[in-house]
């Protein structure tokens, strides 16, 4: 009696345990469904479409505008102590960030260095897209008090005074002009060769195209399984892609991800300003130094304003994320793993609300998808 | 008898409670709200850095960096300028300081522990303060109403690094027992739960009745995308075409678009706007798109001569 009794609970014990793993060991994760691969596909860098055209900028693809522009960019002579460029805070060898919280210049800069990489595909630039094309927007830095504190005068009379600059600005742009109109010039050859700043293959898009071959042997080489799980979170459960989209895999927009305050500071209202300010900004594309009149600025025109976007900041591309943290727009995770924990939680936003829900991964699966993050890096190139 | 003398205590406590006769700071169905007179605002505290995302309505854990956050309810608090002070309790009050006694204070600044000065704030209002000590204090919103010069107070008192509640739950508990104790033996308790039902039944009823009412399909609208299926983050048009019932075009009607995500409580990243009447009920909506796949839903709001209606077009990316 007791014999059986011990086989049957044995029994039981092993039906359950079985159909346990069963349940846990679901389609072999490397094999992906039709539905599956088109995601893929969408997030691949192949599917990156060519670079549109910026009609504001009359220099933008002009390859001597590109050399100027790269030459302006690393120079310390246009800041107010002769020691720093575009490149102190956008540091080529870091994805163009620079590894702290909040950029460190002439002062503490207002918010974490996004990377320049890719930028050129987006409507809006900075954190609160106050400015809508990389022209202008390189144009503020040097005269922000906290980053290169310059002025337009003197940014003018140092391009004006070196002989190779200033045969590079004639041959593109004419003769002296109005203080505006060559300061704005000056924006716009540095946007030429931001404009060539693209991100490369990453072992990601080698694993997306040996997926669409169907080269099974070759998937299993480039991810482990932990990163086709990762992977498999990242544009499933984990809902990464509602935002993380396309082959820059960002959206570009502005969303509430309640992230906390920076210490000493209020929150960070983000957009909703960000978006007044671009809006009434004279070197925005309704502006008189867009080099294309007949352009209708349809992000402009159309631009949603309004307390939906009260502490919404840009989504940043994740192709650069290793060697790039702190992560927010404060630099306020220090970690990949602080940032998926963030998500994980999705807690009440200080101001404005949080889009984000609370995911409800395990610390397994949050493993998982750092481990597939790591695999969109690949350096930039220029 | 004892039990009437608890309800005089009772009585008297809330009239002596501060939000009762000047403005200050009130949970309303589990939301912290201050009232700036009649002008009312979302009131939540943090101290990020020890509580992490954790909201407090008055008093506060430690005593640490503490931002105070008001999410405007009345638009007129936008335009009002608003100063903030918090000032150590020197009234003598405690919890039931008001704005009276602030201002029997004679050396308010020699007080005053934070000062914002009047500041005008459009989308939401918030300071920081690290408290350096533990204590009883008292928080002063100010906001000046710019077309008649009256200024709206609302004071609250609050405690950094309270230990405890005192007696109130004690006090509440009592009250709540007695006043069971007594509905029970009156019998009304289970009067109460024996009428309940269709009381409820009845407000259901009428809840349920009330959409049915408001909407009368006056219009059809249909669309199209000349540049191919929508795909998201493109900008992109739509071609409306509306329609009465009976298939007549509507011409000359104003329409306003809107939309969102409902499951992300967020709208269009776009502000679309209908950009030229193409005749014969066609319109011409300019600057779609679409940031995230998912469910979305587009409301177009129709204006015409004859009615106006609101029509919802849900898609799926």
């Amino acid at each position: 009696m007791r014999i059986r009794l011990v086989s049957l609970v044995a029994v039981v014990t092993t039906v359950i345990a079985a159909g346990w793993l069963v349940s846990r060991w679901d389609a072999e994760p490397g094999v992906w469904s039709d539905e599956g691969v088109a995601i893929l596909r969408s997030l691949w860098l192949e599917s990156l479409p060519d670079l549109p055209p910026d009609p504001t900028n009359a220099v933008a693809d002009n390859p001597m505008a590109a050399e100027f522009g790269q030459a302006l960019f690393f120079d310390t002579r246009f800041s107010r102590n002769g020691q720093i460029s575009c490149a102190t805070c956008h540091q080529p060898e870091r994805r163009f960030t620079d590894g702290l919280p909040k950029g460190v210049a002439i002062g503490l800069s207002k918010r974490n260095t996004p990377s320049i990489v890719g930028t050129a595909y987006s409507p809006w630039l900075y954190w609160d897209g106050r400015r809508d094309s990389q022209w202008s927007q390189a144009l503020s830095p040097l005269e922000d008090s906290n980053e290169h504190a310059s002025n337009r005068l003197s940014t003018i009379a140092i391009v004006v005074e070196d002989k190779n600059y200033w045969r590079m600005y004639k041959t593109l742009f004419g003769e002296a002009a109005g203080v505006d109109t060559m300061y704005s010039n000056i924006g716009k050859a540095i946007a030429a060769f931001e404009r060539t700043i693209m991100p490369t293959t990453s072992r990601f898009d080698e694993y997306t195209a040996a997926v669409i071959e169907g080269d099974g042997e070759r998937q299993a080489i480039l991810f482990t399984e932990d990163e086709v799980r990762g992977l498999r979170l990242f544009i499933g459960e984990a809902n990464c892609t509602q935002c993380h989209n396309g082959p820059l895999l960002t959206n570009n927009e502005f969303h509430n991800t309640g992230l906390i305050n920076f210490e000493g500071e209020v929150p960070d209202k983000g957009r909703v300003v960000g978006v007044r300010e671009v809006l009434q900004h004279p070197f925005n594309c309704l502006g008189q130094h867009n080099d294309d009149a007949r352009q209708n600025c349809s992000e402009l025109t159309f631009a949603r304003t309004g307390p939906e976007l009260i502490g919404a900041f840009r989504t940043p591309s994740l192709r650069n994320l290793e060697n790039t943290a702190p992560y927010g727009h404060k630099g306020q995770l220090a970690t990949l793993t602080d940032m998926l924990a963030h998500y994980n939680a999705a807690p009440d936003a200080m101001i404005g609300h949080n889009e984000a829900k609370p995911l409800g991964l395990s610390a397994r699966e949050l493993m998982q998808l750092e481990a597939f993050l790591l695999t969109l890096a690949a350096p930039a190139e220029f | 008898m004892i039990r009437r003398a608890m309800m005089f205590l009772f009585l008297l406590l809330a009239l002596q409670s501060p939000a009762a006769a000047h403005g200050g700071v009130v949970e309303e169905d589990d939301i912290c709200v201050i009232k700036v007179n009649y002008l009312r605002a979302h009131f939540k505290i943090y101290q990020p850095r020890v509580s992490g995302h954790e909201q407090f309505c008055e008093d506060l854990p430690a005593a640490a960096e503490s931002v105070f956050v008001m999410e405007f309810m009345h638009d007129a608090l936008q335009t009002m300028p608003i100063d903030f002070r918090i000032i150590r309790d020197a009234t003598g009050k405690g919890r039931f300081a008001r704005m009276d006694d602030v201002e029997k204070i004679d050396d308010l600044d020699a007080a005053t522990v934070f000062y914002q000065p009047a500041m005008l704030e459009p989308d939401v209002y918030s300071i920081i303060h690290t408290f350096e000590n533990e204590g009883d204090f008292i928080g002063i919103v100010s906001a000046r109403n710019l077309d008649n010069g009256e200024i709206y107070a609302a004071v609250f008192p609050f405690e950094v690094g309270f230990t405890g509640w005192g007696y109130w739950p004690f006090i509440i508990g009592l009250l709540v027992l007695i006043q069971i104790q007594y509905l029970a033996m009156s019998g009304r308790l289970r009067r109460w739960f024996t009428k309940a039902p269709p009381v409820v039944l009845v407000l259901g009823a009428l809840l349920l009745q009330m959409p049915h009412s408001a909407s009368a399909a006056e219009f059809i609208v249909t669309y199209s995308t000349p540049e191919g299926p929508p795909e998201i983050n493109r900008m992109h048009s739509w071609i409306l075409r509306v329609e009465t019932e009976s298939g007549d075009a509507v011409e000359g009607a104003e329409i306003e678009v809107d939309g969102g995500m409902p499951a992300h409580d967020h709208g269009l990243p776009t502000r679309p706007k209908v950009t030229e009447e193409l005749g014969d009920g066609y319109y011409r909506l300019d600057g779609v798109r679409f940031h995230m796949s998912g469910y979305w839903e587009i409301v177009i709001q129709i204006k015409s001569d004859e009615a106006e209606e609101t029509v919802v077009v849900a898609l799926t990316l």
